[in-house]
């Protein structure tokens, strides 16, 4: 009784993860000094987040809010915020990557309050959308982070700026409001006595009395189309690696890194498990787009030449390997892919901290004008080694545990597209290697010269790719850091 | 309580009283009346809401009701009122100086015939009310007359609504010849349960093509874009809002409770009134596209609204009647203080070029914020109110089964976000391109445009309120028309 007391206050922690950055971006707007209170507010974070990761360990989930209502009403729209094993490495993820794009932010940057609030802003809307249960509230927290990066792009971006916040934008409104009519379809499929808009509740309704196949594949489509754009799965990907090539080193690791992982984390949540039958039938047509990813767009990532341009090219490549864990149907397959989930927010967000550096350090992100990096700014180079590695799957990383338990999981059902997967990691390991070849071996580039460039200094720049590395490092050795709470909510998940 | 009392015979008197006082008014006193007009409005939107809560008999044979839509939509017509006094006190009159009180008092007599409209329960008495609304309308849009643009928009607005009022009057005539009343009720009895004649068609049609004028639904939305650009702005705030807000009030009151509320004309009027939606969401949306003067681009955006409303209105249920009622509150919150910043912009720079907000952002945090809460609310983005709104539009075309209006509005929602970032950007994005140095606009206003957009953010977070003012809309309407029977 006294533990349950205490469980009780303690799902305050929930609003508090929110209410913290939401405080932050006051904060600044009010004039305080941009890159600390942003620092401060995402540390802060840390401390409801163990409390609910303690609640979570514990009881198996944490619930903040009403009880569910079953007042019948047009919209039975309600705050509620849940976290369970699945959403919990997933809010730590976002944490992290927040932390770290907040370390490596630059406090001098050009109209710095509107930036760490932009920042900010983006990070609450993953973190809110992880951890809410009302579709309402799961679907608009997504949204809050769309113009925010259309700015972060649009301002402080670099090349195509203008282009790629457009593409970018308009491709994920569109995903969205596609994703939107399939969860308009979800909660209408529900009898109107049992109409909720919590996705728990809808889960169990939905597995009581599952809908017939037909309506099943047509809801499964709309959401395969909807989060998929927002995961740039081809052929709705063509905004992803502009977009991230042209996107300040902050926006593109909190893009890649969390938000992209929405539309993973909602199929997985919403698609599989209230629309199973629907996801098998059109698992065929996700074979042909999760080979497109792997295959054309790890094609195209051969050719690239700028390194920024080649990362935003191999995150949406790895997205490919992902759907493979998803379509697999296995809990291994599941657990994977929820594994390289973190594995790939780690290291994309790694990578282009790095590239982003670089790129400020040197003046260009161009590989052919980089040679010779590792002579000139060797813990650079390092931290380069370790994205490239991490990216390729290389044992050890938290990359290799996903990819190696999603190809497990899928190789007695889809044994074709595990052998493209495979195909895949050799053609993401060959681009990288050149990559890292032309940055970091040759003579020292007349370009890096002429720049003066210096390496990372001090315990003060350094930390955040310390603190993604170690995590990418600890998930790769230690897979069940990720698996164990994830595990229970899994296998519920593909229960019949 | 007396009828008497009521907002509509207040505001006349309001009106009168304005004109009156500036006539008695020393020469020398006169600056004093922009601050009595808008104390009165303020005053009377204080009353209306009172009233609005007050139970209110029917009057003259039911030519004037008090119903729940009625009562959720005065206060809404009043509340336009304060906001276009608020813009009209800080217009530029130029040679009209000496009129001013006219200008001040001219919208007064516009909102009685508004709040008319709300209660109207006869086509007699919508005449009366819509005809009070549209010459007050004329007068106010030419008023600038010794501009060429606002003198063509005067003529614009009165050739296209003298021809509107041609249709509607030759629909009620027509209706007349149908069912033999003009009255909501006993047209509603006469003609339950019987197929509907062709003449009663031809009314309804007629009716619903005099208030597409009204509403800007296409293809009767031209007039819309050179008469917004030309008039004041105050009277395109009026135009936009409230004068829209009217077609729709009427529109849901005869499809949705009174006078062709019937199964016979749904028949015909549905496919009629949701094809209009998807014609005028889809021309609006596309067309404010390569807008850059903002009072065309609202014009446009009105255009898409009024169609994704018609998309609601098209399903002709209980359900799509108050999301109508919730949109128009969305739509009000949002556009208003986009308004009243467009005004400030124009006062500085004489028009409403989108390129004089470059670099606000970095000039004016406060506006720029509001504005783009505004923009954004009205792009339909969570989590602001304009997103539930249009999350209720959608999710009635889902459960009506409506997939085409469903798609064109999906699309048009994507598409539109293509014109309202379009400001957003140059607030934000672009460096301050004019040498001009922008005034800081005045604070009492950046907290207006602030407040109403955390309103908006609180209420699309927790959109509850809004829902309960829906309810209200409707539920006491459905009862009224019961006791009648």
């Amino acid at each position: 009784m006294e533990a349950r007391g205490i469980a009780m206050t303690l799902t305050w922690a929930l609003p508090l993860l929110l209410l913290l950055p939401t405080l932050g971006v006051v904060a600044i707007a009010l004039g305080s000094d941009p890159r600390k209170t942003a620092l401060g507010v995402s540390l802060l974070n840390f401390i409801p987040a163990f409390l609910v990761s303690g609640v979570v360990l514990r009881e198996g989930e944490i619930l903040f809010g009403p009880e569910v209502s079953t007042l019948r009403e047009v919209f039975p729209i309600q705050f509620r915020l849940g976290c369970d094993g699945l959403s919990l490495p997933l809010l730590w993820l976002t944490l992290v990557v927040t932390l770290a794009a907040m370390g490596v932010a630059r406090a001098e940057v050009k109209r710095s309050k509107e930036y760490f609030i932009c920042l900010l802003l983006v990070g609450l809307g993953g973190l809110g959308a992880f951890l809410s249960v009302d579709l309402f509230y799961f679907f608009s927290f997504h949204e809050v982070a769309l113009v925010p990066s259309f700015l972060l792009i649009g301002i402080w971006g670099q090349g195509d700026r203008t282009g790629a916040a457009w593409r970018m934008t308009i491709y994920l409104m569109l995903g969205s409001l596609l994703l939107l009519l399939g969860l308009l379809g979800l909660v209408f499929a529900v009898p109107e006595i049992s109409r909720t808009l919590d996705w728990r509740v809808l889960t169990e309704t939905l597995k009581a009395q599952p809908l017939g196949v037909k309506h099943q594949t047509i809801l499964a489509a709309l959401l395969l189309i909807g989060f998929g754009t927002l995961v740039s799965l081809v052929p709705f990907h063509s905004w992803a690696p502009g977009g991230y090539a042209s996107a300040p080193a902050p926006a593109a690791m909190l893009h890649a890194g969390v938000l992209k992982k929405f539309g993973l984390y909602g199929l997985l949540r919403l698609a599989l498990s209230m629309t199973p039958l629907g996801w098998k039938e059109i698992s065929w047509v996700v074979g042909l787009m999760l080979a497109g990813n792997i295959l054309y767009l790890g094609m195209a990532s051969l050719a690239q030449r700028d390194f920024r341009w080649l990362l935003g090219f191999s995150s949406a490549m790895h997205m490919g390997t992902l759907f493979l864990g998803l379509i697999g149907g296995t809990v291994l397959g599941l657990g994977g892919a929820l594994v390289l989930m973190v594995g790939h927010g780690l290291s994309a967000a790694l990578g282009f901290a790095v590239a982003g550096e670089i790129g400020h350090r040197t003046g260009t992100t161009w590989m052919q004008d980089l040679g010779g990096l590792a002579k000139k700014a060797p813990k650079l180079w390092f931290y380069l080694m370790i994205a490239g590695m991490a990216s390729i799957g290389l044992p050890g990383m938290a990359n290799f545990a996903g990819e190696i338990m999603i190809f497990f999981g899928a190789w007695s059902t889809h044994p074709i597209l595990v052998g493209i997967a495979a195909w895949g990691v050799v053609l993401s390991s060959v681009a990288m290697l050149r990559a890292i070849r032309s940055i970091s071996s040759g003579p020292v580039s007349a370009a890096m010269t002429a720049q003066q460039t210096s390496d990372l200094q001090g315990g003060r720049e350094v930390w955040p790719y310390v603190l993604l590395t170690a995590l990418l490092f600890a998930v790769g050795f230690i897979p069940n850091l990720v698996l164990g709470p994830a595990r229970p909510v899994l296998e519920r998940l593909i229960q019949p | 309580m007396s009828p008497w009392i009521c907002p509509e015979v207040l505001l006349v008197l309001a009106g009168v009283g304005l004109i009156l006082t500036d006539a008695l008014l020393p020469p020398g006193k006169r600056s004093v009346l922009p601050g009595i007009a808008l104390a009165t409005s303020c005053v009377l939107l204080a009353g209306t809401i009172w009233q609005s809560g007050q139970p209110m008999p029917s009057s003259w044979g039911n030519l004037f009701v008090t119903d729940g839509l009625s009562s959720v939509f005065k206060p809404f017509f009043v509340l336009c009122l304060v906001g276009v006094t608020l813009i009209s006190v800080r217009t530029p009159m130029g040679r009209e100086e000496a009129v001013r009180s006219e200008f001040l008092a001219l919208p007064f007599f516009s909102t009685a015939g508004l709040c008319l409209l709300a209660s109207a329960h006869d086509f007699l008495a919508i005449f009366v009310a819509l005809e009070l609304v549209a010459i007050s309308l004329y007068l106010l849009v030419a008023f600038q007359r010794t501009q060429v643009r606002s003198l063509e928009a005067g003529m614009k607005l009165l050739v296209m609504g003298g021809l509107s009022t041609g249709f509607l009057v030759m629909g009620i005539a027509w209706l007349y010849a149908a069912a033999g009343t003009t009255e909501f009720t006993r047209i509603l009895l006469e003609q339950a349960g019987r197929p509907a004649s062709l003449a009663l068609l031809l009314a309804v049609g007629l009716i619903v093509t005099g208030l597409a004028f009204k509403i800007a639904a296409v293809p009767f939305h031209a007039w819309a874009p050179d008469v917004y650009e030309g008039a004041p702005t105050s009277i395109t705030a009026f135009l936009a809002v409230a004068s829209k807000a009217a077609g729709f009030v009427l529109l849901v009151r005869i499809f949705g409770f009174g006078a062709f509320a019937l199964d016979s004309v749904a028949l015909v009027f549905r496919p009629v009134l949701l094809t209009l939606g998807i014609a005028t969401v889809t021309l609006g949306t596309l067309a404010a596209l390569p807008q850059r003067n903002l009072k065309r681009l609202l014009a446009y955006s009105g255009i898409a609204h009024a169609g994704i409303m018609l998309l609601a209105l098209g399903t002709l249920g209980e359900a799509g009647m108050g999301t109508v009622v919730g949109y128009l509150w969305a739509y009000l919150l949002a556009s208003l203080p986009v308004f009243i910043a467009i005004q400030e912009v124009e006062r500085i720079y004489g028009n409403a070029d989108v390129r004089h907000l470059d670099g606000l952002a970095q000039k004016d945090p406060g506006t720029a914020l509001g504005l783009t809460l505004g923009f954004l609310s009205m792009a339909g983005l969570p989590p602001l109110l304009g997103f539930s709104a249009k999350l209720s539009v959608l999710s009635t075309l889902w459960n009506a089964g409506e997939i085409p209006g469903l798609v064109v509005g999906v699309i048009m929602a994507v598409v539109g976000l293509g014109f309202y970032l379009v400001p957003i950007r140059a607030m934000y994005w672009e460096r301050e391109a004019d040498s001009v140095p922008m005034c800081r606009f005045p604070r009492f206003l950046v907290w207006i445009l602030l407040v109403a957009g955390l309103l908006q953010l609180l209420l699309g977070l927790q959109p509850r309120p809004l829902i309960r003012l829906v309810e209200r809309s409707l539920a006491p309407s459905v009862s009224a028309i019961i006791q009648d029977k």
